[in-house]
C-alpha cells in the first residue's frame, strides 16, 4: 500500500462550502474529518464509491464538507438511511458519522440492531460525553457524577460503554480511539472501512465549550492531554488490575472477527426461495 | 515565498511549512502538541515557528489542526510561511482574504472582525 500524502485532504474537501467550518475552535471533529479523508484516500477509494451519512448534531455537519455523496438525515436515523442505501446499492461504501446522542439515545435501537444484523456499514461514533450542539445536556454517555446543563448537581445515571455495547450486539469490528491519537485513528478508520461487516469506531472527542466548561476541565488542549493520560492500549488494559483501571479506558481494536453479513444471509434466503419455486 | 534550500541541524532538507491564516481559529492545538516545542503563539494567538532547524517534519501540527490551516511539506495557495514575520499576517492580501472569509461565514459588521488580542492567563 502506498502512502498517501496528507495534502490529499484538500482534494476531498468541498471548497465551495463555507470554510473555516462551523465547529468551535479546537473541536475534535475537524481532526476526525482530516483523519477520515486520509484513511479513505489511503484505502484507494474513489469519491463516487463512497457515501457519508450523518444524523443531527455537531457531527451531522461533517459529511457536508467532504466531496463525496452525502446525506444529512433526521435525528438518530442515520443508520436506517444508510441501511437503505447499502441494500439498494451494495457496491457503495457507506460510512455513517454519528454523535453519542445520535447513536446511543435517539438511535440506540438502530445501533444495536445494525450490529446484530451485521450489515456491511462503517459507523463512526463521535463520543464527546454530552449533547454539545444543544447546550450541554446529559447524554447516555455522560459519566456518573459529571455536571451537565440538565444535571447541575452531578449526573445520577451510569454511562453507556459504546464499544462494549456494540461488541456484545455482534459487530464484526469494534475499535476505540481518541482525536489525540490521530495516527492510530487513521489506522482504525482504515481497518473499519475495509472490514466486511458492521464496523464501529468510537472516537473520543473533546467538547470543551459545553462539557469541559461545566466540569472545569479547561480548554481542548487540557482535555486532549487528559485523553493521553487516561487511554491505555488494549493489550496492556487486559493485564491491568481493576484498581488501575479506575478513570481509564482501553483504546485500540476491541473486536475483530468474521461473521456472515446481512447481504449474504439475505441472498441465502433468496436462493432458497427461488430453488423451492423452481421445484414447485 | 518559502525557501527550500536550507537544511536542518542533521543536514536533511528542511520541510516546507505553510500557514493559512484565513482558516485558523487560534485554538492552540499546534502550539500545545508540537513534540519539539518550536511553535509559539504570537500576540494574536496565531502559531509561529521559532526554530525552523529543529523541526522534524512529523506533521503532527497539521494532523491535529482541526481547521486545515497548517501544511507540512507542501504549499496551499494563499498560505504564508509558518515562520512568518509579524507583517505577513497584516499584508493587504491576507487581511482582505481573512475578512472575506469571515464575511462569508457570517453577516457581522467589518468593524467587529478586527482581531482581538488574547489575554494572558
Amino acid at each position: 500500500m502506498t502512502a498517501v500524502h496528507r495534502s490529499v485532504v484538500y482534494d476531498w474537501l468541498r471548497h465551495d462550502k463555507k470554510f473555516p467550518h462551523v465547529w468551535c475552535p479546537g473541536c475534535g471533529l475537524g481532526i476526525l474529518l482530516g483523519s477520515l479523508v486520509r484513511s479513505l484516500a489511503q484505502g484507494g477509494y474513489d469519491k463516487n464509491q463512497v457515501v457519508l451519512v450523518s444524523g443531527i448534531g455537531c457531527s451531522g455537519r461533517l459529511p457536508v464538507y467532504v466531496d463525496v455523496g452525502s446525506v444529512h438525515t433526521t435525528h438518530g436515523r442515520a443508520l436506517t438511511f444508510a441501511t437503505g442505501i447499502k441494500l439498494a446499492k451494495p457496491e457503495l461504501k457507506v460510512i455513517v458519522v454519528m454523535g453519542d446522542g445520535d447513536a446511543t439515545a435517539i438511535g440506540g435501537n438502530h445501533l444495536i440492531h445494525a450490529a446484530r444484523r451485521n450489515l456491511d456499514l462503517t459507523a463512526i461514533i463521535v463520543n464527546n460525553l454530552t449533547y454539545g450542539m444543544t447546550g450541554g445536556q446529559y447524554s447516555p454517555t455522560t459519566p456518573l457524577g459529571a455536571k451537565a446543563t440538565t444535571a447541575p448537581y452531578g449526573h445520577s445515571e451510569p454511562s453507556f460503554d459504546i464499544s462494549a455495547l456494540t461488541v456484545t450486539a455482534g459487530a464484526s469490528f469494534v475499535a476505540r480511539s481518541t482525536v489525540y491519537h490521530v495516527t492510530q485513528l487513521d489506522q482504525m478508520l482504515g481497518q473499519a472501512i475495509a472490514k466486511k461487516g458492521f464496523g464501529v469506531v468510537e472516537v473520543l472527542s473533546p467538547c470543551h465549550t459545553n462539557y469541559g466548561r461545566q466540569n472545569r476541565l479547561g480548554s481542548q488542549v487540557e482535555m486532549m492531554k487528559g485523553y493521553k493520560k487516561q487511554a491505555v492500549r488494549v493489550d496492556r488494559w487486559e493485564k491491568m488490575s481493576p484498581a488501575d483501571r479506575e478513570d481509564r479506558f482501553p483504546i485500540g481494536v476491541l473486536a475483530d472477527h468474521e461473521r456472515p453479513t446481512f447481504l449474504e444471509t439475505y441472498q441465502g434466503a433468496v436462493d432458497r426461495a427461488q430453488a423451492i419455486r423452481k421445484e414447485g | 515565498m518559502i525557501a527550500n534550500e536550507a537544511t536542518t541541524k542533521r543536514g536533511k532538507p528542511q520541510t516546507k511549512h505553510s500557514f493559512y491564516p484565513a482558516w485558523c481559529k487560534r485554538c492552540g492545538n499546534c502550539v500545545a502538541f508540537c513534540p519539539v516545542g518550536i511553535l509559539v503563539s504570537d500576540e494574536w494567538g496565531y502559531p509561529r515557528q521559532v526554530d525552523k532547524e529543529r523541526c522534524t517534519g512529523c506533521g503532527l501540527c497539521e494532523m491535529l489542526c482541526p481547521d486545515f490551516a497548517i501544511t507540512v511539506g507542501y504549499e496551499k495557495p494563499g498560505a504564508v510561511d509558518l515562520a512568518h514575520p509579524a507583517s505577513a499576517l497584516d499584508s493587504p492580501e491576507v487581511t482582505q482574504e481573512k475578512s472575506d472569509a469571515a464575511k462569508a461565514a457570517s453577516n457581522i459588521s467589518p468593524e467587529r472582525l478586527a482581531p482581538v488580542p488574547r489575554e494572558e492567563k
